[in-house]
């Protein structure tokens, strides 16, 4: 809840100054007895369409309001399909919300038997839906967001796209996506128009540069000297490689971390890690999103 | 939900309802305040408190299975200190009417004792004694699995403390009942079982073990006939009130343990799934009494007929 609440501070510093402190208190203090109720709950969500985007890609939409008017960017959910044969919740970071129409959207790829299961659901087949859950993104008003997603991390870069993009008053951002292939290209309709430039790389070099998508990341930061911050969610090694080329050149970067875990709220202690620091974090409830350097420093 | 039906007194500690968050399945309690009325929450039961601070175990730490899962985590905590400094005061003032029960262990007798003796503070009801971790090299099992030191360490616990002494029996055993007997026989105020039952998943792409640890413990739906069938063994070997908890997701399986002869139940996995269990299965005790016309929870205990 302290993030959610300087997040929105610091994204009311664009707001006239007149209006500015009206806002800041009147809504922040609604804020800080509003999550002192609740931050988080269980809802089960009607699905208002589950369609492919891919060979093996879906994007799942979920009618849940009230999880949707609480989500952040780079945040989660644990979703259970009560009609499936897996036993635990499974987490999925929020790809896209609607906060008009209450509507989720997450997507995610075919790959285990509760992917499977998730995909054979129709229109109107409900779904429960822990959430929003974790720490996301943070956001500061000065210089350009570089985000950059791998494979399905790049999920969670719709949202986190869509509130640089659209919600705050900076620069756009420059986005890059590292995908296997010229079938993968389907992202650029969930968030090309929160994007100052969109860059893909292909794993074959059937669309875009060849590579991956630290390959493109020198020439990105030369074009747009203006960038100060870099996101990134996607595999491990492709995280890892751009925080220590962003620790190097000075650029504040935070990394999204995926872990396998049974609760999703910090109590199961399956995901948690040392950082650099020495101190041990929870990836479900001290993240996802951590400090490039608290993890890979 | 009526209240004063639900109402138990459990070896001392006076519970809201006999429904307990189980031990490393309920945090510190206050992480679910968001899905449930912790004021209805039966107890407590903390994460396992050792003597220093444990990073657990390496690599991967959960695995799920059919109508189940397996853990390896390897009593992650910060150390009895830091719960005492920070943790405790924090479950104190988020959560001051339920009672919270403290699970700890220790790697010799003697840690035991010294545990207890610090436990022994206002804001502690009861403390759980966790001798069968079957996740730690020290310690943990060793003491589940051996009679003689299992009630040696409930002496050295009872020497320590005047709070309600509760072990933790492991299931990794040929006779729970003479573990039970035995513990019973040094003092123990009240038992819990089952703890998980040990197990292993091998990937069979890699050819590995899929847990870090090798092996885990197994908790969920797939242990609860095990533990409905152990419960009922202790019961007619003892006389100390049981906690009983392994697989419980309903109302329906907590009565099962009832009727075998707990007079208390903990729900574990289930709470990683629906975090408002612990509650929804007070409420379907609830409606369990009203519909058989009971007067009180504890007209369930024991009533399993045989033959």
């Amino acid at each position: 809840m302290k993030f959610f609440v300087y997040s929105l501070v610091k994204d009311g510093k664009n707001i006239l100054a007149g209006e500015f402190l009206y806002w800041q208190i009147s809504f922040v203090y609604g804020l800080i007895l509003w999550g002192e109720r609740m931050n988080k709950l269980v809802e089960n969500g009607k699905i208002i369409y589950n369609k492919p985007l891919s060979d093996d890609v879906n994007a799942l939409c979920l009618a849940v309001p009230q999880v949707v008017a609480l989500a952040q960017p780079g945040q989660f959910v644990m979703i259970k399909n009560e009609q499936g044969s897996t036993y635990l919740r499974r987490p999925f970071g929020v790809a896209d919300v609607n906060k008009e129409t209450g509507q989720l959207v997450l997507i995610y790829r075919k790959a285990g038997k509760g992917t499977q299961e998730l995909s054979q659901l129709d229109s109107g087949a409900v779904i429960s839906v822990e959430g929003p859950l974790g720490k996301g993104f943070s956001f500061k008003n000065e210089g350009r967001t570089l985000l950059i997603g791998g494979g399905v991390g790049i999920a969670p870069i719709i949202y986190t796209a869509r509130h640089l993009g659209a919600e705050m008053t900076g620069p756009k951002p420059v986005i890059l996506l590292g995908v296997r292939n010229h079938k993968e290209l389907f992202w650029s309709d969930f968030v090309e128009e929160f994007s100052e430039k969109l860059v893909y790389t292909t794993d074959d070099g059937s669309y875009g540069r060849k590579g991956f998508a630290i390959d493109a990341v020198p020439d990105i930061l030369n074009k747009y000297p203006d960038i100060r911050h870099i996101k990134v969610c996607g595999p491990t090694i492709m995280m890892k490689g751009i925080a220590e080329l962003a620790i190097k050149q000075g650029i504040e970067c935070e990394v999204s971390l995926e872990k396998r875990m049974a609760c999703g709220i910090g109590v199961c202690l399956g995901c948690t890690f040392a950082g650099k620091s020495g101190k041990r974090w929870k990836v479900c409830a001290d993240g996802p999103v951590f400090d490039a350097v608290e993890v890979f420093g | 939900m009526n209240m004063e039906r639900l109402a138990t007194n459990f070896a001392g500690i006076k519970m809201a309802t006999p429904v307990m968050g189980a031990s490393g399945t309920f945090g510190f309690g206050i992480e679910y305040s968001d899905f449930l009325d912790l004021d209805k929450v039966g107890a407590i039961i903390s994460k396992g408190i050792t003597p220093l601070p444990r990073a657990g175990n390496e690599g991967v730490r959960i695995a799920e299975t059919p109508a189940g899962m397996l853990n390896c985590i390897g009593l992650e905590n910060p150390g009895i200190d830091v719960f005492l400094r920070d943790i405790l005061p924090k479950v104190k003032k988020d959560a001051p009417n339920t009672a919270f029960i403290a699970n700890f262990s220790g790697s010799s007798v003697e840690d035991y004792g010294i545990m207890a003796e610090k436990l022994d503070v206002d804001g502690v009801d009861g403390v759980e004694v966790n001798i069968s971790c079957p996740n730690v090299k020290e310690g943990g099992i060793v003491f589940g699995t051996d009679p003689k030191a299992a009630a040696a360490v409930t002496q050295a616990v009872k020497a320590h403390t005047k709070k309600p002494v509760i072990v933790k029996l492991s299931p990794n055993v040929t006779d729970i009942t003479e573990m039970a007997k035995a513990v019973e026989a040094a003092g123990a105020d009240a038992l819990a079982l089952i703890n998980t039952l040990t197990g292993m998943v091998i990937d069979i792409n890699s050819w590995k073990p899929l847990l870090g640890n090798v092996t885990g413990g197994l908790s969920g739906p797939a242990v609860k006939p095990v533990a409905v069938r152990m419960v009922y063994q202790v019961a007619n070997a003892v006389n100390i009130p049981i906690m009983g908890l392994g697989g419980i997701a309903t109302a329906e399986d907590a009565i099962e343990f009832l009727l075998a002869g707990a007079s208390t139940v903990a729900v574990g996995a289930e709470n990683f799934i629906h975090p408002d269990a612990v509650v929804r299965i007070a409420e379907g005790l609830d409606a369990y009494l009203d519909k058989r016309g009971l007067n009180h929870i504890s007209e369930l205990v024991g009533q399993v007929k045989i033959g």
